[in-house]
């Protein structure tokens, strides 16, 4: 479903991406588990071409997006919930989540999909007329996810969607990955808690400093070694 | 001597020869040259205003008409004024007209400082059309009170006609009235002299002050700087060096007349920084003389030779153009040009993008952790700050909030919180995502005025205090979303944070007394040290923007430190952080502890990490205190477990403690 092949990103002469070849498919959850300046963020920024490779391709579902607006390439299917959350911060709750399904077409299907995310978070329930800007930040993180959920994608990006919620909150968040899953959406997840990442997906890349240095199914990634003592903080 | 210092040799001797080479080429571009000059010694005062304290002004021209008109006023026949005539008149006048725009710099400022931005820019907007009417209209004052008429026909300001002549400076032998260069050696003088200081004032501690508040007003708040008295200080001398711009150029010309302060020049003034680089000494000097020069003579003597160019092609067309009255075409075509092409400026300092992986070498597959934080590597400094066991009763605590209510609208974000810090203690503060966590953190930090209750810091009201009057009194934090000055150097960024240990004056900034030289060596001594310490010693000189992810939350905690706290807010620092980081931060805050005897107030969701650390541990929810005990008291509590822990949460931690 997309393909990532040998990406080289830059910003500037900074070479953040070094060859990133990586594939997902169709209703897979595939993570992506790396140090902070790994190349996690970046990689999903290329993706949806708010930065662009100098060299490699990135294509989805046969279209190419490396050449394709980043407007164009969210009609395409493709949401992502951004890191650092970048809701909108003087708009209410239900108007952020209301801009998530701009770009649809099937206007009818917005309102199930509303209550849907409003029935995942009810605290964006409680909030629904408040604006953004004035959330905590976990409830930020919630709308972000929200957002993201209501343009209904076939491929949904997480950056680091766990950051900063209540540990009750992270377990619901890992539920809600897999249920929308099985509902049918494909997923690539970012995480900086490459534990839990690694438990809810079905494959796993390691980046480091812009390679792949690892991929596997994630289970034998959460048993190996380098990804024990690297990445789960195991002595 | 060195490249450098031959540069500076060769730049003194040519702008010393230019007005004699000038003349015996007969090219009479000095008076031009001077009037640039002045032009670009208003700039480098906005250059304060708006590249250093980052407050966009759109009425700086104001400042100049104020300076102008105070050496007219003070300095003139037409006026009846008292000084004119006697040799000194004008030596004095500049000094006080400098003082009176740096008064009206305070004035004007004041009821500006709590806007920001956008709104900022609309009352400076609003000022700087306001004066050229008030001069105009101040020209002829009747005041009339039911017939009686205290004032009646008084001429304060010459009105349209303006103030015509102004006396000029006297030296003996020096002729001022007819050669221009005598006024390009002023004016280089005045120049020099300006930018000397302003040099000086951006390496120190107000010039920083300036420019965490550029950054970021509510961080640098939140680290000891007072952002009133600071952008009031920005206002006053960005106003006091128009101050003797104004004064020196309407001595130069003999006339000034309302028309010359209009807004057009507020905008040149503004092209003139943006153009060279905001906060760049240089590129505003870059700035200004090509924006002068281009105006003054470039335009000018192009204009000749179109027309010569078009007489000798016959086009009639080309024979009477002229360019000059194109200026503003090519001044807004610049301005677009430079910002498509160079954004930050001629000469500013390039951002470079976040450096991600920045060496070239093959790293190794294990990554190597974060330099574990050593108790040897505590600057001794901080050690000697902390306080000593006898010097303070460990049952006392150091903070303590009673009761705080606080609403927004009609939630309630906090409910009569109660929290205990004592002294030398860890403090976890969880909750649900919402529960108002860090609203309480911004009670505490004078952030946000509470409704009710009592927060006491060592036994003292924090009641009404201003956040940096709060770090003043030792309480430190962090943010939840790092808030550090991107655009400052990772040192400077320590530096601000000891803003509110330092002294200097303004006076002492500029002569840099001993006093203040050994304290600004200290200080940076000081920062270096802290910054070895957290590990991020080999970085002083990056911008903080380009530091990775960890190195920012770390460098955070180091700014908070270099205020010299007693207690220490730390609002989620292991969010977004990887295990092994996560394990680095966690000893630091332990030794913190254990070495300097610092109490930490800690907001956290990463549950290893507040039940590893906490000695108690408070649990908030819709801002009510639902549990307070010990970690292990936390743990097994109900509704702790049903609101926030969650039972998979348990499963997980139970997990990661097999793995361990």
């Amino acid at each position: 479903m997309l393909e990532l092949a040998d990406v080289h990103t830059y910003y500037g002469n900074i070479r953040a991406l070094r060859g990133v070849s990586l594939g997902v498919s169709t209703s897979e959850i595939v993570t992506l588990i790396g140090a902070n300046g790994a190349g996690k963020t970046t990689t999903l920024r290329t993706i949806l071409g708010t930065v662009r490779p100098r060299r490699g391709t990135v294509s989805f579902d046969g279209h190419r997006l490396d050449t394709l607006a980043t407007d164009r390439i969210v009609r395409l299917g493709i949401a992502q919930s951004p890191e650092g959350r970048r809701i909108f911060p003087r708009m209410t709750v239900l108007e952020n989540l209301e801009l998530g399904a701009f770009a649809r077409a099937d206007r009818a299907a917005i309102a199930p999909d509303l209550e849907r995310v409003l029935t995942l978070f009810p605290r964006l329930r409680e909030r629904t007329a408040q604006k953004g800007g004035t959330l905590s930040g976990g409830e930020q993180q919630m709308l972000a996810i929200g957002r993201a959920l209501m343009a209904r994608p076939t491929l949904l990006l997480l950056d680091e969607p766990s950051m900063g919620l209540s540990p009750i909150l992270v377990d619901t968040i890992f539920q809600i990955i897999r249920d929308i899953n099985r509902q049918g959406t494909t997923i690539l997840l970012v995480e900086q808690n490459a534990r839990m990442a690694l438990r809810v997906a079905h494959r796993g890349y390691v980046i480091q400093t812009g390679r792949i240095v690892l991929q596997d199914a994630a289970a034998e990634l959460l048993r190996s070694d380098v990804v024990r003592r690297s990445y789960l903080g195991e002595k | 001597m060195t490249g450098p210092g031959v540069r500076a040799a060769a730049l003194v001797a040519a702008l010393l020869a230019y007005p004699f080479v000038d003349k015996a080429l007969g090219f009479q571009t000095v008076h031009a040259v001077s009037d640039g000059m002045i032009y670009v010694l208003l700039a480098l005062g906005l250059n304060i205003v708006v590249g250093y304290a980052g407050l966009l002004d759109l009425g700086y021209a104001a400042f100049f008409a104020i300076g102008a008109y105070a050496m007219g006023l003070l300095n003139s026949p037409v006026l009846g004024s008292p000084l004119y005539g006697y040799a000194w008149s004008f030596w004095l006048c500049i000094w006080l007209a400098a003082a009176v725009s740096a008064l009206l710099g305070v004035v004007i400022g004041a009821p500006t400082l709590r806007v920001r931005g956008d709104y900022l820019a609309i009352i400076t907007l609003g000022f700087g059309e306001i004066i050229p009417v008030a001069i105009r209209n101040l020209g002829d004052i009747t005041v009339d009170i039911g017939g009686w008429r205290p004032i009646e026909r008084l001429n304060l300001t010459g009105g349209e006609n303006g103030v015509n002549p102004i006396g000029r400076p006297y030296l003996p032998g020096v002729p001022f009235e007819t050669d221009p260069v005598p006024w390009y050696f002023l004016i280089l003088i005045i120049g020099a002299a300006s930018l000397w200081s302003m040099n000086r004032l951006r390496d120190s501690r107000l010039g920083r002050a300036w420019m965490a508040i550029r950054e970021d007003e509510t961080a640098a708040d939140c680290t000891g700087v007072n952002p009133i008295s600071t952008k009031l200080l920005a206002f006053a001398l960005g106003a006091s060096f128009s101050g003797f711009a104004g004064s020196v150029y309407a001595a130069k010309l003999q006339a000034i007349t309302p028309g010359a302060f209009e807004f057009q020049v507020s905008i040149m003034l503004l092209c003139m920084v943006v153009l060279g680089g905001a906060g760049s000494l240089k590129g505003v000097i870059l700035g200004g003389m090509l924006i002068t020069v281009f105006d003054r003579v470039v335009l000018t003597q192009t204009t000749f030779m179109v027309r010569a160019a078009g007489r000798a092609a016959g086009v009639a067309a080309l024979t009477t153009a002229d360019l000059t009255l194109w200026r503003w075409f090519f001044f807004g075509l610049g301005l677009v040009l430079v910002m498509l092409l160079r954004p930050e400026g001629l000469a500013g300092r390039r951002v470079r993008p976040v450096a991600v992986g920045a060496d070239d070498a093959d790293d190794p597959m294990v990554l190597e952790p974060p330099p574990a934080p050593r108790a040897e590597a505590i600057p001794r400094w901080l050690r000697d700050r902390a306080p000593r066991g006898a010097a303070t009763d460990p049952r006392a605590p150091i903070l303590d909030v009673r009761g705080v209510v606080k609403q927004f609208g009609g939630v309630v974000a906090l409910n009569e919180v109660d929290l205990l810090v004592p002294h030398g203690a860890i403090i976890g503060l969880i909750g649900p995502n919402g529960a108002g966590k860090t609203t309480f953190f911004n009670v505490v930090t004078g952030l946000i005025r509470p409704d009710g209750g009592r927060i006491m810091l060592a036994g003292a009201s924090l009641a009404g205090l201003r956040p940096n009057a709060i770090v003043a009194l030792g309480v430190a934090r962090t943010f939840q979303s790092i808030r550090l000055f991107p655009q400052m150097t990772v040192l400077e960024n320590v530096l601000v944070g000891e803003h509110c240990r330092l002294a200097a004056t303004v006076a002492g900034a500029v002569l840099r007394p001993p006093a203040v030289r050994a304290e600004e060596s200290r200080a940076r001594a000081r920062a270096h040290e802290l910054l070895a310490f957290t590990g991020l010693g080999d970085k002083a000189d990056e911008l903080a923007r380009n530091l990775p992810y960890g190195d920012q939350r770390r460098l955070e905690i180091g700014r908070a430190l270099a205020t010299e706290p007693r207690l220490l807010l730390l609002d989620e620092p292991t969010a977004g952080m990887n295990p092994r980081e996560t394990e680095a931060l966690t000893e630091l805050i332990g030794l913190l502890r254990r070495e300097l005897s610092l109490s930490v107030l800690l907001i956290e969701h990463d549950m290893e990490v507040v039940m590893g650390i906490s000695d108690r541990i408070t649990v908030l929810d819709y801002g009510t205190r639902i549990a307070e005990g010990t970690p292990a008291e936390i743990q097994r509590h109900p509704k702790v477990i049903e609101a926030y822990l969650g039972t998979g949460g348990e499963q997980d931690l139970a997990a990661r403690d097999r793995s361990r």
